[in-house]
């Protein structure tokens, strides 16, 4: 499975993609929306993975301009700030599930492939 | 569009054609997207029951949680509430638009209970102490507030200086979007767990210590520092205090959690105010707080710094017994040099009690051994200077003063109302000044203490006790009687290791030990009296605790189980029931701000109101509560996949009835390949099956002919027909004519199960491919007919069983949630098989269980029977030639 994180916590991303390599993912990393934005104009990922707070364009909008860009490519939202608000826009915004940080690997393992089996709908 | 069955048929009579294969196809995709939505929604389902069992949990546990988790699981089922109502809305063509009003009615009223806790308008960063009164406590802190109205109304004499104020704390919080920050990382640790509050703590520390304090704000601090050394005479030095906001409300003591820093040069007090606010995340006032359910953003650090008082004695007085408020005593607690030693409980000091009559009279006293005096530096802090032996015994106050302390101690409880924690100093000019008054908490206990017996003079031997004594003497600090294994703390590291329910050994009792008294069973101190910070704590937390018993640390070392008496101030081997007879532990969290919090959420969530589907009050305007959102979605979607009805478009996409020699009330759906061939009538054979999960599923639901319900008693049987009327919900399900069908999704990798068996709902979710990673089964069950306490206990007893096979599980009050993840196939598939058996052989159980024989009995028959049903032979699935 083809996976891109978006994170602007490099250790986050560091330890995260390491651990989903090592379960046989072919995990992909962005420190920015930016960043994802750019990757994500050459190439179609299985699930992408989002931080919702970052310097920059944030998460809600980098998961609008994605959604454009490819519709059906499913997004999971994970955040270390529980907010309702962001929480109810970002599903509004199509995003497949919004998780909180800590998540357990298993749990973003099960998401992950419960999201390229299901989602883009 | 009936003529789409025909269509199907049709298409496997002839050869055939191009036109007809793409509509299958075309048929086929959107059967496929229909099932994609009805198991994002199942998925949701799950999570949202879990949080709603989570939050039900939390609520009775009596554990400490923090807003972190209020915000955290509001925002969880939140989430999947939403996802679960676009699901359905997906799945029938948004037939239940008005569901996003209703969803956006309770969503918002969640929002509002969680609410911006912040008040908006900002005031001064800074206040001089003689602006200060008691209603400014919001901006002030209760400690500088305090001060201020005693320097103020009373005329007492207290050090000059000033406050940096709640909003000078919040300007520097926001300045650097610090808080947002510090939340971050808050809600990603684990609260619970000491190791992580130590790295949490840490962490945000240093940042506080990082973030540049705005010029203003900076500038402020510094006017008030120079107006301090402009009006005193000689060098200048300060205390820096800490005077949080919230810190003597609710009950809570907040007892020296906080970092203060006694005799700053002026260069250092920004630095130092710095280092106060930074000690807000101290893992003592953190865990504090957690345990106390306080929300960190209701503490806001306002910091006092106040000329300092270099002391020839000083001192703690409680107005009143703190062990017994109705004693009419007032007890002091002195040192030579500066007070600290008395909070700090570094030594034990010297107790002066002194009676309430006019004149006031002293009662007693008792003179310590003290090893030392802390004196200001010349330069700057304080040292210790250690005490001729000669000089150790000597009183550090005289009694003349002791009374005139009492006096003041008395007059300020008839000035605030209320008893009084009054700390004091004895400046070098022979005055006496107030460096603190706050209101007196009681400690949780039932009989009332002889304040001559709980800090009398040492009982050799413990005499007159019924039982072998360890240890004797010392003075009860907090009362009661616990029992643990002796676990001794010297150095930060060995609180983490600190298991819950020990008993608490420690040379002195400093306040840093605090984090421990939520999970210790009793204290034991070799230094430190009544009038210390980890002795308020301790009472707070209703810990009874003993306080210097020289030598208890060797004593105790090693010495397994004790039940610490601090009534009786004796510690005893063993664990002796007779002595722990005490009130339970308190709920420390019921009442706080964020269990209420969370109790507000929890109405707006967790009730269920939409009991019965066939009413037609079971509509989208009655859900109330994200439990009905729930109910009404799985129903409806159900309803939408399963239930087609005769004619219409859906009746090809729909579930087919499974049989297995006969028609059984199964219906099961194909949402990719589950089937060897296709199904154009309404009925598929087990023989048509080629989903391996399912089949190991009704493998192990076949593999042992279920007994029927168990024999009863009278009071079981009672138990069912008691929850049967007292539950409408039980009666008004079983009239849905979908009530007692359950369904079945299956692919060649997956299934889902949803059923009802007996009384309660039940579903399995398997998926098992080559790829190991992927894999998981998982199952999850609620409900019953016995009386929740047999249903919680069956809920135990499955647990028991599924976790000896290898299953991660999580029960929450009756409900029940297991999975196992990332195996490989064949493991999974034996697991699935294993709930097979399960699901039909646990059903109604809960009827037998408050009986311990027959529930000892069940499991061992459970154990047998599931390794037979373990060693059952594989599953095979007929190579059948593709029908494509």
């Amino acid at each position: 499975m083809n996976i891109l994180i978006v994170d602007d916590e490099t250790e986050f991303l560091e330890l995260v993609g390491k651990r989903l390599a090592r379960r046989g993912m072919d995990v992909t990393t962005a420190s920015s929306g930016e960043e994802a934005l750019t990757l994500a104009e050459g190439r179609v990922f299985d699930v992408v993975v989002l931080d919702v707070k970052m310097p920059g364009i944030d998460g809600l909008e980098t998961l609008r301009r994605l959604r454009v860009m490819h519709p059906t490519m499913p997004v999971l939202l994970l955040t270390g700030h529980a907010s309702l608000g962001s929480a109810v826009s970002g599903m509004e915004l199509g995003a497949f599930d919004y998780m909180l940080k800590p998540v357990a690997i298993n749990e973003l393992i099960i998401k992950l492939n419960e999201a390229a089996r299901l989602g883009g709908a | 569009m009936a003529s789409l069955l025909t269509k199907l048929r049709a298409l496997f009579d002839r050869p055939p054609d191009p036109v007809a294969l793409a509509e299958a196809e075309r048929l086929r995709a959107v059967y496929r997207e229909r099932c994609g939505h009805f198991r994002h929604l199942l998925s949701a389902n799950k999570t949202a029951l879990e949080v709603m069992a989570d939050m039900e949990e939390t609520l009775r546990g009596g554990r400490p949680f923090g807003l972190h988790y209020v915000r955290g699981a509001s925002t969880r089922v939140t989430a999947s509430v939403f996802q679960m109502v676009r699901a359905l809305n997906s799945l029938t063509e948004d037939r239940y638009r008005d569901l996003y009003a209703s969803f956006d009615a309770v969503r918002t009223a969640i929002e509002a209970c969680l609410g911006s806790r912040h008040r908006s308008e900002r005031g001064p960063l800074v206040l001089p102490i003689a602006d200060i009164s008691l209603d400014m406590a919001d901006e002030t802190g209760g400690k500088m507030a305090n001060l201020g109205e005693i320097r103020r109304r009373l005329g007492i004499s207290v050090p000059d200086g000033f406050v940096v104020t709640a909003s000078g704390f919040q300007y520097f919080m926001a300045a650097n979007g610090l808080q947002e920050e510090i939340d971050r990382r808050i809600q990603a640790a684990n609260a619970g767990r000491l190791d992580e509050v130590f790295a949490l703590s840490s962490s945000i520390q240093s940042l506080i210590l990082r973030a540049p304090v705005p010029d203003d704000l900076a500038a402020a601090i510094t006017a008030e520092v120079e107006r301090l050394a402009a009006s005193h005479a000689g060098p200048l030095r300060l205390a820096v205090r800490s005077s949080a906001v919230g810190e003597d409300a609710l009950g809570a003591s907040f007892a020296g959690q906080y970092r203060s820093e006694l005799n700053v040069t002026p260069e250092d007090v920004l630095d130092t105010w710095r280092e106060v606010v930074a000690s807000k995340y101290g893992v003592t006032a953190m865990t504090y707080r957690h345990n106390r359910g306080i929300p960190d953003e209701d503490v806001a650090m306002c910091v006092g710094g106040l000329v300092m008082v270099d002391a020839l004695a000083g001192g703690v007085a409680y107005s009143r017994n703190p062990l017994d408020l109705r004693d009419n005593t007032v007890v002091i607690n002195a040192v030579a040099g500066l007070p600290k030693a008395v909070v700090d409980g570094s030594w034990t000091p010297d107790v002066f009690v002194v009676s309430r009559d006019v004149p006031p009279r002293l009662v007693r006293r008792e003179i310590a051994s003290k090893p030392g005096r802390f004196v200001c530096d010349p330069v700057e802090g304080v040292r210790l200077v250690e005490l001729p032996e000669a000089e150790r015994t000597l009183p550090s106050i005289d009694d003349a003063l002791a009374v005139e302390i009492a006096s003041l101690a008395a007059g300020f409880e008839v000035y605030y109302g209320e008893p009084q924690d009054i700390e004091w100093a004895l400046a070098p000019d022979g005055q006496l000044v107030i460096l603190q008054s706050r209101p007196l908490k009681e400690a949780v206990h039932e009989a009332p203490l002889d304040i001559a017996a709980a800090a009398g003079p040492d009982v050799p031997g413990g005499g007159g006790s019924a039982y072998p004594v360890l240890l004797a003497g010392g003075a009860a600090a907090s009362p009661g009687t616990g029992a643990g294994d002796v676990y001794v703390v010297r150095r930060d590291a060995d609180l983490l290791g600190f298991p819950d329910g020990a008993v608490l050994v420690v040379e002195r009792s400093l306040p840093r030990w605090a984090p421990l008294l939520g999970r210790a069973a009793a204290v034991v101190a070799e230094a430190g009296g009544t009038a210390g910070h980890l002795a308020s704590v301790a009472r707070e937390y209703g810990v009874p605790a003993l306080f210097g018993i020289e030598g208890c640390v060797a004593a105790l070392e090693g010495a397994g189980t004790v039940t610490v008496d601090a009534d009786n101030r004796r510690v005893h081997p063993g664990r002796i029931e007779a002595l722990l007879e005490r009130t339970p532990p308190r709920n420390l969290m019921q009442g706080s701000p964020v269990f209420e919090t969370l109790q507000q959420v929890a109405r707006l969530v967790v009730p269920l109101n939409l009991l019965d589907p066939e009413s037609p009050s079971f509509a989208p305007g009655n859900c109330r509560t994200l439990h009905d959102i729930t109910r009404f979605c799985h129903e409806k979607s159900v309803d939408a996949l399963f239930g087609a009805h005769e004619g219409s478009p859906a009746e090809a996409l729909a579930g087919k009835q499974l049989r297995a020699g006969v028609k059984l009330q199964y219906w099961v759906i194909d949402i990719d390949d589950g089937f060897i061939d296709p199904v154009p009538g309404k009925v598929v054979d087990i023989a048509n099956i080629r989903s391996l999960p399912m089949l190991y599923l009704w493998d192990g639901m076949v593999a042992v002919p279920w007994a029927g319900p168990p024999t009863l008693d009278a009071q079981g049987f009672f138990s069912v027909v008691f929850e049967s009327t007292a539950n409408p919900d039980l009666e008004a399900t079983a009239a849905s004519p979908l009530a007692n069908k359950n369904f079945l999704m299956v692919s060649a990798d997956f299934c889902n199960l949803q059923a009802r068996f007996g009384y309660h709902f039940c579903t399995v979710e398997a998926q098992a491919g080559d790829d190991a990673h992927g894999n998981y089964v998982s199952f999850h069950f609620k409900g019953g007919a016995a009386s929740p306490d047999r249903r919680v206990s069956r809920a135990l007893l499955v647990a028991e069983v599924l976790e000896e096979q290898g299953f991660r599980v999580d029960v929450k009050e009756d409900a029940l949630f297991a999975s196992c993840e990332g195996q490989p196939r064949e493991e999974t598939l034996a697991l699935t098989r294993l709930l097979g058996y399960l699901i039909i052989h646990t059903r109604q159980v809960d009827m037998i269980m408050h009986n311990a024989t027959a529930r000892a009995a069940l499991h061992q028959r459970l154990r047998d029977e599931m390794l037979a049903v373990r060693q059952r032979p594989a599953v095979v699935v007929p190579y059948v030639q593709p029908h494509r």
